[in-house]
């Protein structure tokens, strides 16, 4: 703190300033606890909820359930079809990280380390898909031209178009090719590789942290998309993912919402992300605090 | 000809990338700008109207119903979520203990399905059995529960759902660019015996900036588009009072649930669609030329 007070003001004594510092440090971190609170609250809320009965849910007051009813995640996986939506979420996300993950590091691979008419353009392009956005609208033609191919009964709809916004990741991916030294590319041309094999050989697996990162994003992306699966869902509810087939839950066609059955679903979805958060917090914190600098 | 060996070679790297990107980044956006001059309710014959549904659109006062809540829904998440964000960058930025693992849990809510935990303060707030109300009850602060998701209330509640996402993630971009400012410039303030608040109010803020700057456009933006929560909180209910603006666009394109009795518009909603995405753009320019001008004056 201040070590030349105020001239008006008579110096404190050194209890008076310990005091003070106390003070103002109890004020910091009761803050902090506060919003921390706040942030973590919802999430004890599922957590717990997710053992509780449907009576208690719908009468207690308490965070804590009184019994721990275990049975709701195997009346979730197996009444409410969690199963099927558990799979259908995953497939959508280990499809869309493969899918995005190759095609980005191939253009950014090209765009790092070659010359070629039409890159400027083509960076230019990949920036404006990140910034244009008309919401919804693009939906509908998105929807309407896998009707088109026939791709809208199943989840590779679903999938491409989560592909296609793959602009983060190549713009992630060019930050971690610029610390690949263009050397080990010479050397291996001189080795007898060609642009492809330096590519899947020699790039890919050097890029493996960068792969690394920007697969969480994706996957994560993938996993959490709602309005996607829900448009293409309508009229086929065998392939709702996660959080379709819980929204789904409240909308209940059945008598009572089955809110101890909402809450394992929410549980089963959140939890997955919630571990790999929990291991790779250090990446999350590294890719979204870098993308501000400049 | 090798050059153009390595014309082929590079080019056949991008393609892939760029049909996707062209085929359903830029095709849709086309489709939206023809579709706009059109009448066209999803099936049957489309007609050419020119600017008629720009022209319905006007008088339209659901739509700019839903164009007030947007700016209220967005500035009443900036003007809480920026502050708190800064002040909690701030201090998780000095050597404090446990510094990591508070910066871990206030981003733990950008990891987390929006949607999902949409349903979960639905819960939470549901009028007669959530646990908010059950907890002011218990403890008679309050003697009949708290409509949170009734007309009155049902803003207010989705505002504070829309900070609960957001503050962990401008927090982080927050103290990314704290990093960026040099620790001498706060010694020498230290030795000139400036205390705690006159090092944030004269060197952390004027020298965050143009970070500062970066990160309400890109809150305003992202708050102007937003939907997915409250989509899933209210349903845009009820009547209408937390309706905004892309949520709009979406039920013209599509029913949002089995209790909707909108009537989809293809044509009228592009036009909607379009001028959302303008107004989004026109704000964000005013923004940028406002921050410039305050730029020149201090």
């Amino acid at each position: 703190m201040n070590t030349a007070p105020a001239t008006k003001i008579a110096p404190l004594t050194k209890t008076g300033r310990r005091a003070k510092r106390l003070f103002s440090r109890l004020i910091v971190w009761g803050f902090l606890a506060m919003i921390a609170i706040f942030t973590v609250f919802p999430v004890l809320v599922t957590l717990f909820g997710s053992f509780k009965t449907n009576a208690e849910l719908t009468s207690g007051a308490t965070i804590l359930p009184s019994v721990w009813h275990f049975s709701n995640y195997l009346e979730a996986w197996k009444q409410a079809d969690f199963a099927k939506f558990t799979w259908n979420s995953l497939f959508i996300s280990t499809f869309t990280t493969i899918g995005t993950l190759l095609l980005a590091s191939m253009a950014a691979y090209a765009v790092d380390r070659r010359n070629f008419f039409g890159k400027s353009f083509y960076v230019g392009l990949q920036a404006a898909t990140m910034f244009i956005s008309i919401g919804a609208v693009v939906i509908r033609p998105q929807f309407e031209l896998m009707v088109k191919l026939n791709l809208n009964s199943s989840l590779w709809g679903i999938i491409f178009i989560l592909i296609s916004a793959h602009a983060t990741t190549f713009f992630i991916l060019i930050g971690f090719f610029k610390g690949i030294p263009r050397d080990l590319d010479e050397a291996a041309y001189i080795d007898g590789c060609n642009f492809f094999s330096v590519y899947w050989r020699i790039i890919l697996p050097l890029l493996k942290p960068g792969l690394g990162v920007a697969a969480l994003f994706a996957f994560r992306n993938a996993w959490n998309e709602y309005i996607l699966p829900l448009v293409f869902t309508m009229t086929n509810p065998k392939l709702q993912t996660l959080t379709v087939g819980l929204a789904d839950l409240r909308y209940g066609t059945t008598a009572a919402t089955q809110t101890h059955l909402i809450m394992a679903g929410a549980c089963l979805s959140i939890l997955p992300i919630l571990i790999v958060y929990v291991l790779a917090n250090k990446s999350f914190m590294q890719v979204t605090g870098g993308s501000v600098k400049g | 000809m090798t050059s153009l060996r390595k014309l082929g070679e590079s080019y056949s790297f991008i393609i892939p990338s760029l049909i996707f990107t062209v085929v359903l980044g830029i095709y849709p956006i086309l489709w939206a700008i023809r579709y706009m001059f059109y009448s066209y309710p999803g099936y049957g014959e489309e007609v050419f109207i020119g600017f008629g549904n720009f022209a319905a659109l006007m008088r339209d006062e659901a739509y700019w119903n839903s164009v007030v809540n947007t700016a209220i829904y967005a500035s009443g998440k900036i003007i809480i979520t920026i502050p708190l964000s800064l002040v909690l960058a701030v201090i998780l930025n000095k050597g404090l203990k446990g510094k990591n693992f508070l910066r871990a849990i206030y981003f733990m809510p950008t990891v987390l399905s929006t949607a999902v935990i949409s349903i979960v303060f639905f819960n939470i707030f549901n009028s007669y059995n959530g646990i908010i109300n059950q907890f002011l009850m218990k403890y008679h602060i309050v003697s009949k529960g708290i409509d949170w998701l009734g007309p009155d209330m049902a803003m207010f509640t989705s505002i504070i759902v829309a900070i609960w996402g957001a503050i962990g993630n401008y927090m982080l971009l927050f103290l990314a660019g704290l990093q960026s400012i040099p620790d001498d410039v706060y010694e020498s303030a230290s030795l000139d015996g400036a205390n705690a608040r006159q090092k944030f109010v004269y060197i952390t803020v004027p020298m965050l900036g143009p970070v500062l700057q970066m990160i309400i456009m890109l809150a305003i933006t992202i708050s102007l588009k937003g939907y997915e929560s409250i989509m899933v909180l209210t349903e845009g209910g009820p009547i209408g009072r937390t309706e905004v603006m892309y949520l709009y666009v979406y039920r013209m394109f599509f029913p949002i649930s089995s209790s909707s009795t909108m009537i989809q518009q293809i044509g009228y909603g592009s036009a909607v669609g379009f001028m959302s995405a303008v107004i989004v753009g026109l704000i964000t320019i005013g923004y940028f030329w406002i921050s410039k001008r305050l730029n020149r004056i201090f």
